[in-house]
């Protein structure tokens, strides 16, 4: 056994989607029995690093060494056949199969060519109880089971491969607190094992716990790799963010007068996702949503923009309740709302369609008379964003996908503000692009508010947050946590009430139960 | 991507590489069947060879636009069925059902699309499923209409006309037709807010839902063109036969998908031109043509068609695997 030497080493790895650039020259090596831990931003390039490693995507350039062997893997399976398993943030699993079909789902143990039930069900017994649930009866159906548990079944999946190397994306982000410190016996024990684990999350006391080595990623490339506990927390989040982004943000005008709402919900509620949300946004402000990711903010901008079905509680536009039922509802005059969705590839553009074709889109019913596209009517409308958000593109008759990550988002905004909309929700819009262009952006932003747009704005990057927000709304499991103003605003103040723990400041609501 | 492939991209989008092999398989054809008689090169014979496409050309016109929301109309076959039976129908109730004889075939289509159009946009069923489920519905309503029998009404003089006729000399009307479809068609793609929605729709539904667009009523009238144009279809080939025939579409199912595919639409939606589709017509004609004129059993023209389409299909470059 070498110790000490990497067991597996990633080397120069770069990676683009489209002219999307998602890894640059990146790098990571692990070795046997520790835990690595990948720090980074959501768009740093972690989970495309980890993927490349699994085999799920090729990488467009770049080595990787196995045992000092250079090694290429052309699909999952040959990821795995190298002692790669990988556990997901989005679940694998089929729900319709019980937990043993599962487990070894992708190299059932067969008899005479038939899938041996008996072995399959002592492989998946064994797999978990390695993963510390030996509890799950393995002919339940996944289905059947709570998040949480199928989560721990996933793991077990990636344990039967009997894996060297053993990837873990987010996996603990669905689970409760006793099988996240259940999850975290047994992945110390499997790098007692010798086993190799990357640690991939975003909760910073989950890898003080557990890590022996982290990699720091941001904007696609490795920032520093350093041994665990020799860098303080401030520090490992100013490489996170990078320094550029103390000074990006415009500065905000002072009080704002107290003028009527644009928006106002009372009580909004949906499933069992959204809990009586009420706020109001004005004329001429920025105001956040905060917390941790998926505590729905992003129900919540859909819920407005009238993409959810059975919404309860009311919501009033210039102070009138109004009813919502489409996007092309929420668009219309009266109205005049935008939703900048968060997805580029697949809610905000169409990537083969052209950068015209893309723009003019969301304005079809404003750039056509009787039904026919009005050419010089959208020339102009065009040449006016173009001019506006500074769009890079060589030619407006090439595809959108080829353009970069920051110019297809200043297109997806720009699709959007040619409707001139009063109110303006925007789905974490800075996820994976440069940061010049964020700063573009957030002075943008600031721009439109300052001409009376009301901003409504997600994001998953606390710096943005406090740069750019004049309110910021904390969410926590679907209901408003928090309401925090002006000075208000701090790291600190957005991270205690994003995880809901009371800190030094009073806290306006009582959890709600 | 560099400057200079985008520039290319954006000149070629008119000439897809798809559009210029289907092209290329037609010139193969024809060079191949002028091996075997000299008659494939002259006039007349292309000319009737226009004609004959020109049937299938409005039916694949109709397909073109719901293969470009990504849907399939599996309708076809009973859809032109229904409406030459039903024109043919028509004529049957005087002077006044003479003159409505063509519309209401039309007509009938249009309900049959509206049918498939509901079942996909608002129900959400399976375009595959609720239009093969309307073909065998039309199928059945028409055997009870008519008793199993060839309907014994025969088409109008209009319908004859039509088919048949040249009003310039030389240039069969039906041709025409098909010129003038296909001109609208081209239009409503590329100058109309439709247009523009349906290959937003075909590219990314989601996306063009979240942009606004009505979406679900764009489907539906989609579905209801290509059923109108099917029955149009019927109409003009009971003209040509003269009556309608039980069967009469079943033959133009295969063909009319086959056309918009050859012609580098995406069966997937969201990409594609007329000129493909208009190329896809005229390479299945020609195909089905030469092997009509050789001297093979019938199972045998059978089997070489599908082959020739499934090898044909593999000549288009497909997109790399996005990994």
């Amino acid at each position: 056994m070498e110790n000490g030497g990497p067991l597996f080493r990633m080397e120069g790895i770069s990676k683009r989607y489209g002219g999307v650039r998602a890894l640059e020259n990146a790098g990571l090596s692990v070795r046997a029995g520790a835990i690595h831990a990948v720090l980074g931003e959501n768009g740093a390039g972690k989970s495309t690093l980890i993927k490349i490693m699994a085999g799920v995507v090729a990488a467009d350039e770049g080595q990787m060494t196995l045992d000092a062997q250079p090694v290429k893997f052309a699909s999952p399976a040959a990821a795995n056949a190298a002692g790669i398993a990988c556990v997901f943030q989005e679940l694998s699993l089929i729900p319709e199969l019980s937990v043993a079909d599962n487990i070894v789902i992708s190299n059932p143990p067969t008899r005479f060519g038939m899938i041996d039930r008996k072995a399959q069900r002592r492989i998946a017994e064994e797999a978990l109880a390695r993963a510390g649930a030996a509890d799950i009866h393995p002919l339940a159906l996944v289905k059947d089971l709570p998040l949480s548990r199928k989560q721990i079944v996933e793991i077990a999946k990636a344990l039967a491969r009997k894996p060297r190397i053993l990837i873990l994306d987010e996996a603990t982000s669905a689970l409760t607190a006793a099988d996240v410190s259940k999850v975290f016996a047994v992945l110390k024990r499997l790098r007692a094992e010798g086993l190799a684990l990357v640690y991939i999350s975003h909760r910073m006391n989950e890898i003080a716990e557990l890590a022996d080595d982290c990699t720091v990623f941001r904007n696609g490339s490795k920032v520093a790799s350093y041994a665990a506990g020799t860098r303080s927390d401030a520090e490992v989040i100013e490489m996170m963010i990078g320094r550029e982004y103390h000074s990006v943000y415009p500065p905000k005008p002072g009080r704002l007068a107290q003028i009527a709402p644009v928006l106002e919900t009372r009580n909004l509620s949906w499933a069992d996702r959204l809990h009586d949300i009420s706020f109001s946004l004005r004329s001429g402000e920025i105001v956040g949503l905060g917390g941790l990711d998926g505590q729905g903010q992003r129900d919540l901008l859909l819920a407005l923009f009238g993409v959810l079905r059975g919404l309860r509680g009311t919501v009033l536009v210039d102070g009138s309740p109004i009813s919502i039922g489409s996007p092309a509802q929420a668009r219309r005059h009266g109205i005049g709302m935008a939703l900048i969705p968060e997805d580029r590839k697949t809610e905000g553009l169409m990537q083969p369609m052209t950068v015209r074709d893309n723009l003019s889109l969301a304005s079809l019913d404003r750039l056509t008379r009787g039904g026919i596209i009005d050419r010089a009517k959208e020339e102009s409308a065009i040449n006016q964003m173009m001019t506006l958000l500074a769009i890079k593109a060589g030619n407006i008759d090439a595809p959108v996908g080829a353009l970069s990550g920051g110019n297809q988002q200043k297109v997806v905004i720009a699709k959007w503000l040619m409707r001139q909309p009063r109110i303006i929700l925007l789905n974490d819009p800075t996820r994976g692009i440069d940061v010049g262009t964020k700063q573009e952006i957030y002075l943008l932003l600031r721009r439109l508010a300052d001409e009376g747009a009301a901003i409504l704005f997600y994001s998953t990057d606390y710096a943005e947050l406090i740069g750019c927000c004049d309110r910021v709304l904390v969410l926590y499991d679907g209901t408003v946590k928090r309401e925090l103003a002006g000075a208000e605003i701090t790291e600190r103040a957005l991270i205690a009430s994003a995880l809901n723990i009371p800190s030094a400041e009073p806290t306006q609501r009582e959890p709600a139960q | 991507m560099t400057r200079a492939t985008e520039r290319k991209q954006g000149f070629m989008r008119s000439l897809d590489p798809a559009v210029l092999t289907a092209f290329g398989c037609i010139v193969l054809l024809l060079v191949l069947g002028s091996f075997y008689s000299r008659s494939f090169l002259s006039p007349e014979y292309l000319l009737q060879q226009l004609k004959v496409a020109s049937f299938l050309g409005i039916i694949a016109t109709g397909m073109m636009l719901v293969v470009l929301l990504g849907q399939i109309d599996l309708s076809v076959p009973w859809t032109v069925a229904t409406g030459a039976m039903m024109a043919c129908a028509a004529a049957a109730y005087g002077p006044l059902g003479t003159t409505l004889a063509i519309p209401f075939g039309i007509l009938c289509g249009i309900g049959i699309g509206l049918f498939n159009g509901v079942g996909v946009a608002y129900l959400r069923i399976p375009s595959m499923i609720v239009t093969l489920a309307t073909n065998a519905v039309a199928q059945g309503v028409m055997v009870v209409y008519t008793g199993g029998f060839s309907p014994q009404d025969s088409a109008t003089a209009a319908m004859r006309y039509l088919a048949t006729g040249a009003l310039i000399p030389g240039i069969p009307n039906v041709v025409f037709i098909w010129a003038l479809i296909g001109a609208a068609m081209v239009f409503l793609l590329r100058r109309t807010g439709f247009g523009r929605a349906v290959y937003g729709i075909g590219n990314r539904e989601r996306a063009a839902y979240l942009s606004g667009i009505n979406t679900r009523r764009i489907v539906m009238t989609a579905f209801a063109a290509s059923g109108g144009l099917s029955a149009f279809g019927g109409v003009l080939l009971a003209g040509y036969a003269s009556k309608a025939a039980q069967s009469m579409g079943d033959a133009y199912l295969l063909p009319a998908i086959a056309a918009v595919v050859l012609g580098g639409t995406s069966i997937l939606g969201g990409r594609g031109s007329y000129l493909g589709t208009v190329a896809g017509v005229i390479l299945i004609t020609l195909l089905q043509s030469i092997l009509s004129v050789t001297q093979m059993p019938e199972a045998g023209r059978q089997i070489i068609y599908g082959v020739v389409i499934i090898l044909m299909l593999l000549l288009y470059g497909r997109a790399p695997a996005s990994r």
